[in-house]
């Protein structure tokens, strides 16, 4: 293992992207679903009405994750 | 949820990738060569053969016990009466109320119980690979509710009307439409049926590859490798393994519920408000 | 890594026998669920409801007629209390009336019993005034003429004497 072999990075630089790219979907989702909790919390007659509201904001935010998800495989 | 499982499944297939021993599994698991009729058409390969007999089981299974349903119901039966139910109330009904609901159970009922079962594929032994992993099964799904929220939309409001709802909704100032339309035109016609399907997609890969990971370090630790000092990694990476699969199966309901719920609240979506 | 990184993108390409078999398989299961499964199990489920909905209306109809057995059995009892009392009432008031018809029966009787005892006493009386009468008047004048012999010879005075007496016993007997 020469000098040249020790400083190479290994591995697929695509996988960090999809790191970064799951930072702001993961708060995004995080900060949804608490958000849902807490108004079921304070008003449970409507929380059938705000656990789909928090699946169709899921469903915009989770894009951006997705987004990075396909962007790892394809080069 | 993908976000979680994907990143550690990246982590890991990087970092073991490079050590020379054990099976380490690749996204080649989702592609694998047609064993039948290759070359046409009806090319079968492994994760369609899954499909099939998937697909043969259930309706065997559902097809008997709906056969067998009689009024006053047994303990199978009533398990089943409860799935249905379930899909009825807790998500069409819920999202669309009962009067404009009850046309589209049937379909939702399809939609998810067919990608549940699809989904637990994943994690049964002798099978092992979900029947939605790859692209083509989610993507017949999501076309499908793509159709569907259409044809409701079109049919409940006319073309026009749909259109202008969705690209220029009521109460914006007119200078946002500049930015807002071609993005809702974009989340009409390639957003929604493509995150159907990707978030789908996606679970499964990530999912399959976190548990073959597991098991396939966990097989390398304990039989292959010939140093005894790595025989407490295998125990973890076996737990791990375990935890994975059951945590698969979690997955497995949970994505069939998103996207059975996503398909009715899209297909709601265009329908006129009522409320 | 290189391998993964090459196939990523055909993850993302359908292919075209996986299109087949999706779509036949979709449409295998929709028309399953749509054609046969869906449709059974509500049909169950209606039965279901139709039955239990029909227990209910006869449960109904049931504790209607026992309600109204109930009825007709406590206007049946009540009419018989009635009856009962009523025949009670009229056996006393027969009773009574019995007892009354004895009781004038008696008196009349009784009374018949009196006023004949009255008559016979009367008549007896009668007679026996009478008989007494023609045997005192006889007597009387045997007695008179005994005693006046001769000085009642004259027919004149005698009469006198006779009728006098008689009035005198006929004031004595209306006086008494």
């Amino acid at each position: 293992m020469d000098i040249i072999t020790l400083a190479e990075v290994a591995g697929n630089l695509s996988t960090i992207g999809y790191g970064l790219a799951a930072i702001g979907p993961g708060l995004g989702i995080g900060y949804l679903v608490g958000k849902a909790i807490e108004g079921t919390a304070r008003q449970p007659e409507v929380g059938g009405r705000l656990q789909v509201l928090m699946f169709l904001g899921l469903a915009f935010v989770e894009v951006l994750a997705l987004l990075g998800f396909v962007l790892a495989f394809i080069k | 949820m993908v976000t979680g499982i994907a990143g550690m499944g990246f982590a890991a297939v990087t970092t073991l990738a490079e050590a020379s021993g054990p099976d380490i599994p690749s996204i080649d698991d989702f592609l694998p060569e047609p064993a039948l009729f290759a070359g046409t058409p009806f090319a079968i390969n492994r994760i369609i053969l899954v499909r099939i007999i998937a697909t043969v089981l259930l309706i065997a299974i559902l097809g008997v016990s709906a056969h067998r349903a009689k009024l006053i119901p047994s303990r199978w039966q009533g398990a089943v009466e409860w799935l249905i139910e379930f899909v009825q109330n807790s998500i069409v009904y819920e999202v669309m109320g009962e009067l404009r609901g009850k046309r589209y159970v049937p379909m939702i009922t399809t939609i998810f119980l067919s990608i549940l079962v699809f989904n637990l594929c994943g994690i049964i032994p002798g099978f092992n690979i979900a029947a939605t992993a790859t692209i083509t099964m989610p993507l017949a799904f999501a076309l499908w509710c793509f159709v569907q929220y259409w044809i409701a939309g079109i049919r409940e409001k006319g073309l026009g009307r749909f259109l202008k709802d969705e690209l220029f909704p009521k109460g914006i100032p007119w200078p946002i439409y500049i930015l807002l339309s071609p993005i809702q035109l974009i989340e009409l016609l390639l957003i929604r049926p493509f995150s159907l399907t990707i978030r789908l997609f996606a679970n499964m890969i990530s999912g399959h590859l976190l548990v073959a990971l597991c098991f396939a370090a966990t097989q390398w630790f304990f039989i292959e490798t010939t140093t005894k000092a790595q025989f407490p990694l295998g125990i973890l990476t076996f737990a791990g393994g375990a935890f994975m699969t059951v945590f698969e199966m979690a997955v497995a309901g949970l994505q069939a519920f998103i996207f059975a719920i996503l398909t009715t609240a899209y297909i709601n979506m265009s329908l006129p408000e009522t409320e | 890594m290189e391998t993964l990184a090459a196939s990523g993108t055909d993850l993302f390409l359908p292919k075209s026998y996986d299109i087949v078999w999706s779509l036949v398989i979709l449409v295998i299961l929709a028309l399953f669920f749509y054609k046969y499964f869906l449709p059974k199990f509500q049909h169950i489920f209606d039965e279901r409801a139709e039955k239990i909905q029909g227990g209910i209306d006869k449960a109904d109809q049931a504790q209607k007629e026992a309600l109204e057995a109930k009825k007709k059995y406590e206007d049946k009892l009540g009419n018989a209390r009635v009856e009962a009392s009523k025949i009670r009432d009229d056996a006393r008031a027969e009773a009574s009336h019995i007892v009354a018809d004895a009781r004038s029966k008696a008196e009349t009787e009784a009374a018949q019993v009196t006023a004949n005892a009255q008559k016979s006493i009367e008549s007896q009386q009668q007679q026996a005034l009478v008989s007494l009468k023609g045997e005192v008047g006889v007597l009387a004048t045997a007695l008179a003429g005994k005693i006046l012999g001769s000085k009642l010879d004259d027919g004149a005075v005698q009469s006198d004497m006779i009728d006098s007496m008689i009035s005198d016993i006929d004031s004595d007997t209306s006086a008494k």
